[in-house]
């Protein structure tokens, strides 16, 4: 059976691949795959009829319990010939009905096998999960099957509709099965038969949730608005998706789930009302069609809501007559496509006012269409009397209340179905014939070309099947029973006649004939009285507002959440990271008790440096911000000496003094003062609430954090084992460069990617600018004579930049026993340049330095990461530090470790980000027009 | 922690915060600068504060705690490094707009006013426009 | 094979030096770049197997004990988002080199590229709090390079939010840790799961609730995404894509890393959580069905397949988890796809706005299936990867009996097929409504093929693998709930780091 799915699935991507190529002979290369099941089956069914079972297992995720179960009984069998057999005629008609010119012949061909094959596979699947994946296939294979011609609006509308309805449906469905497993503890459809019926609440849900699947997919009232618009497919795709088998996918499921559920509470209630409201509903839409295939659609609609009122009931008579019209609807109704296609193919127009009157070549075709609107109106002698017939004699004696109703409901549904069954004929064949003698000018309409025999053929063929069927049922009766008995399990076997002799059945069945005449008779006047019921909204008018409805809404929310300023996101993301953690502090109030006031040392520095802060922001000058912001950073560098933390201090200058330079580069560019601020009185509130909001958060979060400290903390064992192991004395950076070196390791890597980004920014904007500037006319050098005219001034930069870079080769080797380090170093090495800068402007400062700042960068992160990686050569960890003694001139003896190696590759790494640095801002850019 | 380093940490966080939320990204980057700088002092202060963390230089038991130095200074340099590109980007919205405002994202703007699922309410309404049958006898 | 561990973290920084000295010369930096992702995914794969065989493994950077040094630790949850992550940086890398554009030449791009593979490999392995934050920097400031080398004005400004938004994220994360260190005396993960259970329950669901804050901006919930939708559409493609796959990923990583190694299960925001979910969830689709442009609406799923992903960790059941890692697995690859695709959609229509194109599928039939294939998976449609995925949501959250979140995940995956389908239809269906620029227009009409082989390759192989995920869905998951067993109790990854 897995083996028959998988020929589907390859040959549909094959033809998807290749078809093209193939024009109309895709159609007859596709039939095959459905050809192979039939046979396959028709193999199996002596088998099957002795009540023989063929299943096969293939485990997929089992911790989902999702597998891959197929299960081949009665009814399953039955499917599949509807699916497989009429799946081999559909594709042999539209191996005619498409011109060999027309497009995507190949990708029609493909998509069908695709879709056989899921509908096969659904209709064999045992396991829930493993149908729904099939159901779902199915609904996409549809939407890309309607909306084959995508330059055509109707048809991509339609295609959503139905897509947007079935996957909604499908989804519910899902939920429903879960639910319904976690309660039975089985997603197997043969061990609910068997098991006892769980029940309850939670049950009772999902049993809502999948029938809401089954009803959309099988157009049930109110959610069939989709299957007319469906008709917007090619007529072979409308025959076989939308009428043979994809809308008896949920008559299907109601089929194996009622004789399980329909005892529980909600079962008959539901689907007998929606079922018998399809009925009369679909018929009466049907009555009012004058194009012939919406006319089917609306039919269909109206069958599906019979099948799913004789299937739900849930008592085996029931099940008998829902199977015998499930075998003569598909039959029938994929026949009255076929003649709705010819015609359609051989006039150009569907319409029963236009259609031109069909010549005697028409002959076989009107017989088939005869036959068929016989057997769908249910007229004796054709296979639809025989279920009507059952249907009848099913709820004649049924063992629940309101079967009256039902019945009743029933028959008048039939007289409407009877009615257009008759509309559709006439319209079709008679009708045409009438008004041109009576218009009486055969001149002008051309009697349109009859069909080839090979377009006609499948249709016959069926239509034959129906009146055979029609005659003798009885040859059906070891299949019936087996299918019924696949379904009940206690259920007799079944006995078809044409001949029941004279009894209630017999009566309802010579009412609804002659209802419908009647019907058929005050045609006008019915027709007038219908004409009502249209101010009923229709079911496209309800999916309209709702797409409506979800338009304006995410409108709606998108256009709140999503206002596209920057000050609006970040005052959200800070408001909240200050009310969530306040409110979880507040709610458990674990309060440790004020902690010391604070070191006198302390008080001072913070106040310059809150003084500095709000001057930073309340300056109105940019300048005067940035320098009021390096104000803030000294004064931070004052705390941290307060606070015992030199190396913290000198690496605090160093980057307050380049950034404050950079900054101010920056800012030559930009006007020096901030315009007024516009923002009106709320918006500062709302600014001022949130920056409250958050100040008080971070004062109470700290006290009570630094006050509820449980354990010593970890550095202690560092400050233990720092010499001894680490080598060095200034602990601080020893924990940089050899316990947490992967740290550094990183920062300096965010060091060099940073300095590249803004060397790239302001490069690319360089070039922009340059544009505008004239050769020759760099203002840098008129910036830097001016400057170099106090010769003092040049000449103590020029001593002190030495000095300076001395200095910080010191800080790099002794860094590791006294305050400095390789980054104090470098940044050192980076205010030094930052002075040439200053005295001789951008030319100096590339004399000064011989390599290019991309070498130096590039160098200093290589040398961090190969002394980081070397160890793991040796089989050692990943920045392991060896170490020796050496005796270093002028700095006397140290031990020089890899650490210190390491140490140097993070010097020439700073030095290099300052270079890249002056190298985005140091030049002056065109003059900013002012 | 000190209630005088609590306080100067949370007023360095409320006044960086009225900055981030200004459009100026000169005063934004500002208002960045000023959290870092809280966030820093929540940092050393996190650990026990006393003589600086050099063997020889005190008796190891008095020191600060030098750990949460160390992270801060990693963090400290982290951010000197993004702050620079930070004001690359400034550099070069000047260069393109003579300003350094940080603007609205426009197609927010227009999904705003803009009609939504325009093309396939429009399909349905021409569909729906096509009268399907139901026209009287 | 403690060695292993580091390798996927210096090799792309080795490589990112060699690149930065190699500037003069592309063709070098780009054999640098391959060759490196191509080691590092062999790695991952190694380690993978390793860890799967023999447990754990834990490298002490430096040879320290795990409190006084950095540790990095490679436990399932780490190698499988490893694996996962870098064969996705070697493909995107490889289209990247495909395809056309000034940013991709750039000198800077390899090495920015590298480092950032370097920053998720950290994030991933790291078992220390604080490294965290630095490989995070690594990753984030490679990432604001990467999505403005182009210095256009669009990227400017979308990068100027993308930077300071992160910013924040990184300054509230240097906060956590400060606060954190105060009261724990920790920075080592393994010892905070130890130190935290002894805090008081009150500063312990606050110290839980500030992480998720801080994590939270990096994975995009609600409400802390909306710079997203607005900083990724402007970068090109493949950095998009890279983004949109991974960096979002790695921030949820480190939210069910945080929230099930620190907090004891008393202290965890279960409920917040799957409110939270709901409404990224919820919002973010919403958003996707507002957008007309192929990118910004992608752009929005993120954000709302993010609550799935979150949903499922705010059951703190096994199942509830396993689905969770299942979902991450199952997302970066067809996230990183779908982004791919709609690279080479602009690339072929000379746009991504889809009232600029349309028609596509007739001529360039192979790209309508390169898309619809991890479209239709994004959207849960049986029996690709993303329904696997969805069940396993929907399963752990009717076990949990929270059936109203199952209700709204329902619903939103609805949402998110039309959502798809929207593209679909307008790229591959509808005429196109409005002439596209004739400079882009051109473009469009010399790339009416699918596009340039290397480009189509990488992508083709990415549907496949996610096709791949969908048909060994039973193993991954079975995988997948072994990760979520060591997340749930992770009394094994102390005893491993922590060794007495």
């Amino acid at each position: 059976m897995i083996a028959i799915l998988v020929t589907f699935g390859v040959l549909g991507m094959v033809l998807l691949t290749f078809g093209e190529r193939l024009g109309r002979w895709a159609f007859l290369v596709a039939a095959l795959a459905p050809a192979v099941s039939t046979v396959w089956v028709c193999a199996q069914l002596p088998g099957i009829v002795d009540g023989r079972v063929v299943s096969e297992h293939l485990s997929w995720v089992g911790g989902l319990g999702l597998a891959i179960d197929l299960r081949l009984d009665g009814f399953a069998a039955t499917m599949t010939l509807i699916v497989s057999g009429i799946g081999v005629l559909v594709l042999l008609y539209a191996a005619s009905y498409f011109s060999s010119d027309a497009p995507h012949l190949g990708r029609l061909a493909g998509l069908l096998v695709l879709f056989a094959g899921a509908m096969v596979g659904l209709v064999q699947s045992d396991h829930l999960l493993l149908l729904y994946t099939c159901w779902e296939i199915t609904s996409v294979t549809s939407y890309l099957l309607i909306g084959n011609d995508h330059t055509d609006a109707d048809a991509r509308a339609a295609a959503l509709h139905a897509l947007l309805v079935t996957s909604a449906g499908g989804l519910a469905m899902l939920g429903g099965f879960v639910l319904l497993a976690a309660e039975s503890g089985t997603y197997r459809l043969s061990e609910l038969a068997d098991g006892a019926v769980p029940g309850g609440a939670t049950v009772t849900a999902a049993l809502v949730l999948v029938l809401l699947g089954a009803f959309t997919k099988s157009a049930q009232y109110p959610f069939h608005a989709w299957l007319p618009g469906a008709m917007a497919a090619p007529t072979p795709i409308s025959a076989y998706l939308h009428s043979a088998t994809m809308v008896k996918a949920g008559v299907y499921l109601v089929a194996r789930l009622a004789p399980i559920f329909a005892a529980t509470m909600v079962w008959r209630p539901l689907v007998l009302t929606i079922g018998l409201a399809t009925l009369v509903a679909g018929g009466l839409r049907a009555l009012r069609q004058h194009d012939l295939k919406l006319l089917l659609a609306f039919g269909t609609v109206s069958q599906l809501g019979l099948m799913v009122v004789l299937f739900g009931a849930g008592t085996p008579e029931a099940t008998t007559a829902g199977w015998v019209l499930l075998v003569a609807h598909a039959l029938f109704k994929a026949t009255l496509f076929f003649v709705v296609g010819i015609i359609d193919h051989q006039t150009g127009t569907r319409d029963i006012r236009e259609i031109t009157p069909l010549g005697p070549g028409w002959r076989r075709v009107e017989a088939t269409a005869a036959i068929s609107a016989a057997s769908m109106a249910g007229v004796p002698l054709a296979a639809g009397f025989i279920a009507k017939e059952e249907a009848y004699g099913a709820f004649a004696g049924m063992p629940f209340g309101g079967s009256a109703v039902v019945l009743a409901a029933m028959v008048g549904g039939s007289m409407i179905t009877f009615a257009y069954g008759v509309r559709f004929y006439w319209g079709a064949f008679v009708e045409p014939r009438r008004r041109a003698r009576t218009e009486g000018d055969e001149a002008e309409l051309e009697p349109a070309s009859a069909p080839s025999w090979r377009f006609v053929a499948p249709g016959v063929v069926m239509a034959g099947a129906s009146v055979a069927l029609g005659v003798a049922p009885q040859v059906l009766d070891p299949f019936a029973s087996v299918a019924v008995a696949s379904l009940h399990a206690t259920a007799e076997a079944v006995h078809l006649e044409l001949w029941h002799g004279f009894n209630l059945a017999l009566a309802l069945s010579v009412l609804t004939l002659g209802g419908g005449w009647l019907l058929v008779v005050f045609n006008r006047r019915t027709q007038s009285v219908l004409a009502t019921g249209s101010a009923v909204p229709t079911g496209e008018a309800v999916y309209l507002v709702l797409l409506r409805a979800l338009a304006v809404t995410s409108r709606r929310v998108t256009g709140i959440v999503q206002n596209g300023s920057l000050p609006a996101y970040s005052g959200v993301i800070l408001a909240t990271a200050a009310v969530l953690p306040a409110a979880v502090l507040l709610s458990s109030w674990d309060w440790p008790g004020w902690p010391a006031f604070g070191a006198s040392g302390d008080v001072p520095i913070a106040g310059l440096l809150i003084l500095a802060a709000f001057g930073a922001a309340t300056a109105r000058r940019r300048f005067s911000a940035a320098v009021f912001l390096g104000a803030a950073g000294y004064a931070m560098a004052g705390l941290f000496v307060v606070d015992g933390a030199p190396d913290l201090a000198l690496t605090q200058v160093a980057v307050e003094t380049l950034t404050t330079v950079v900054f101010v580069l920056v800012l030559r560019q930009l006007p020096d003062r901030f315009e007024r601020q516009s923002s009106s009185g709320r918006r500062r509130a709302v600014r001022l609430g949130v920056a409250g909001l958050v100040g008080a958060t971070v004062f109470v979060f700290a006290i009570i954090a630094g006050g509820s400290r449980i354990a010593p903390p970890v550095s202690d064992e560092i400050i233990a084992r720092a010499e001894p192991d680490g080598h060095g004395r200034n602990i601080v950076n020893v924990i940089l460069v050899d316990f947490r070196a992967l740290d550094t390791f990183g920062e300096i890597t965010v060091l060099a990617v940073a300095s590249i980004g803004a060397v790239a920014l302001a490069r690319v904007g360089r070039r922009v600018a340059e544009e505008g500037a004239e050769e020759g006319k760099e203002p840098v050098v008129a910036r830097a004579e001016g400057l170099n005219r106090i010769v003092f001034v040049d000449v103590s930069v020029r001593v002190i930049f030495h000095a300076v870079l001395m200095a910080s080769l010191w800080l790099l080797f002794a860094g590791h026993n006294a305050p400095g380090g390789g980054f104090v170093g470098g940044l050192l090495v980076g205010s030094a340049i930052t002075l040439r800068y200053i005295a001789g402007g951008m030319k100096d400062v590339r004399g000064r330095s011989r390599f290019r700042p991309w070498t130096v960068l590039g160098a200093g992160l290589l040398l961090a990461a190969l002394t980081a990686t070397f160890p793991l050569l040796g089989g050692g960890d990943v920045l392991d530090v060896a170490s020796a003694s050496v005796t270093v001139p002028l700095l006397g003896t140290a031990r020089l470790s890899t650490a210190l190696v390491f140490d140097t590759g993070v010097y020439l790494t700073v030095v290099g980000m300052v270079l890249m640095a002056f190298e985005a801002f140091g030049d002056e850019p065109a003059e900013a027009p002012t | 922690m000190t209630i005088v380093l609590a306080a100067t940490a949370a007023t360095l966080f409320a006044v960086g915060t009225y900055l981030v939320l200004q459009r100026k990204l000169s005063r934004i980057i500002i208002g960045l600068s000023l959290l870092t700088h809280g966030a820093n002092i929540l940092m050393i202060t996190s650990g026990r504060r006393g003589a600086p963390p050099i063997i020889g230089r005190a008796d190891p038991s008095t020191f600060a705690d030098p750990l949460p130095q160390a992270l801060a200074l990693t963090a400290i340099v982290i951010t000197f490094a993004v702050t620079i590109l930070l004001l690359a980007l400034g550099y070069r919205s000047w260069l393109l707009t003579d300003d350094d405002e940080v603007e609205d994202d426009l197609a927010d703007r227009a999904i705003a006013r803009g009609d939504i699922l325009r093309k396939e309410i429009a399909d349905q309404e021409t569909f729906m426009s096509h009268e399907h049958g139901d026209a009287g006898p | 094979m403690t060695w292993l561990v580091p390798v996927p973290i210096v090799v792309p920084l080795i490589g990112a030096a060699l690149s930065i000295l190699a500037g003069r010369s592309r063709g070098v930096q780009r054999t640098i770049g391959v060759t490196c992702l191509t080691i590092v995914s062999m790695a991952s794969v190694a380690l993978l197997v390793t860890v799967e065989q023999g447990g754990m493994i834990v490298a002490r950077a430096g040879g320290w004990p795990a409190q006084m040094g950095i540790v990095l630790v490679a436990d399932r949850f780490a190698v499988v988002m490893l694996v996962v992550a870098s064969l996705m940086l070697l493909g995107v890398l490889v289209y990247a080199i495909g395809e056309p554009g000034a940013e991709r030449n750039h000198v800077g791009f390899q090495s920015a590229y590298l480092i950032l593979a370097a920053g998720v490999s950290g994030s991933f392995l790291t078992g220390d709090l604080f490294n965290l934050f630095v490989a995070f920097e690594m990753m984030l400031t490679a990432s604001y390079v990467l999505m403005t080398l182009g210095g256009r004005n669009d990227q400017v400004r979308s990068g100027m939010t993308y930077v300071v938004i992160s910013l924040l994220a990184s300054t509230l994360f240097v906060t956590a840790v400060a606060l954190i260190y105060s009261a724990t005396g920790t920075v080592n993960m393994a010892d905070l799961a130890g130190r935290m259970a002894e805090l008081p329950p009150g500063v312990r669901s606050a110290f839980a609730v500030l992480l998720l804050v801080v994590f939270g901006i990096k994975a995009a919930l609600f409400p802390l995404f909306f710079w997203l939708p607005d900083s990724y559409p402007t970068a090109p493609s493949p950095i998009v894509a890279v983004f949109a796959g991974l960096l979002t990923k790695v921030g949820v990583y480190a939210i069910i890393r945080t929230q099930t190694l620190f907090f004891p299960p008393d202290s965890r925001p279960g409920t917040l959580l799957l409110w939270i979910a709901g409404a990224t969830m919820v919002v973010g689709v919403l958003g996707a069905l507002a957008q007309d442009d192929v990118k910004r609406i992608l752009s929005f799923t993120i954000v709302s397949q993010i609550g799935f992903m979150v949903m499922g960790l705010g059951f703190f059941t096994l199942a509830g988890v396993a689905a969770a890692v299942f979902a991450m697995i199952h997302h970066i690859v067809v996230k990183t796809t779908l982004f791919l695709t709609g690279g080479l959609i602009e690339h072929a229509g000379g746009s991504s706005r889809l009232t600029h194109i349309g028609g596509m599928v007739r001529t360039t039939p192979l790209l309508a299936a390169l898309f619809l294939l991890p479209a239709l998976s994004l959207a849960g449609v049986p029996p690709l990867s993303g329904f696997v995925s969805k069940l396993a949501l929907v399963d752990a959250g009717v076990a949990s009996q929270q059936y109203a979140i199952v209700g709204v995940s329902l619903i939103v995956s609805l949402l998110a097929l039309l959502s798809m389908i929207r593209i679909w239809a307008g790229v591959f269906w509808n005429p196109a409504e409005e002439e596209t620029e004739p400079a882009v227009a051109a473009e469009g009409a010399e790339g009416r093929r699918s596009g340039p082989l290397l480009m189509i390759t990488p992508t083709a192989i990415l549907v496949v693998s996610s096709l791949a995920i969908a048909a060994a869905a039973g193993p991954i998951y079975a995988f997948s709930e072994r990760t979520a067993a060591e997340l749930l109790d992770p009394t094994g990854y102390v005893a491993e780091v922590i060794e007495r």
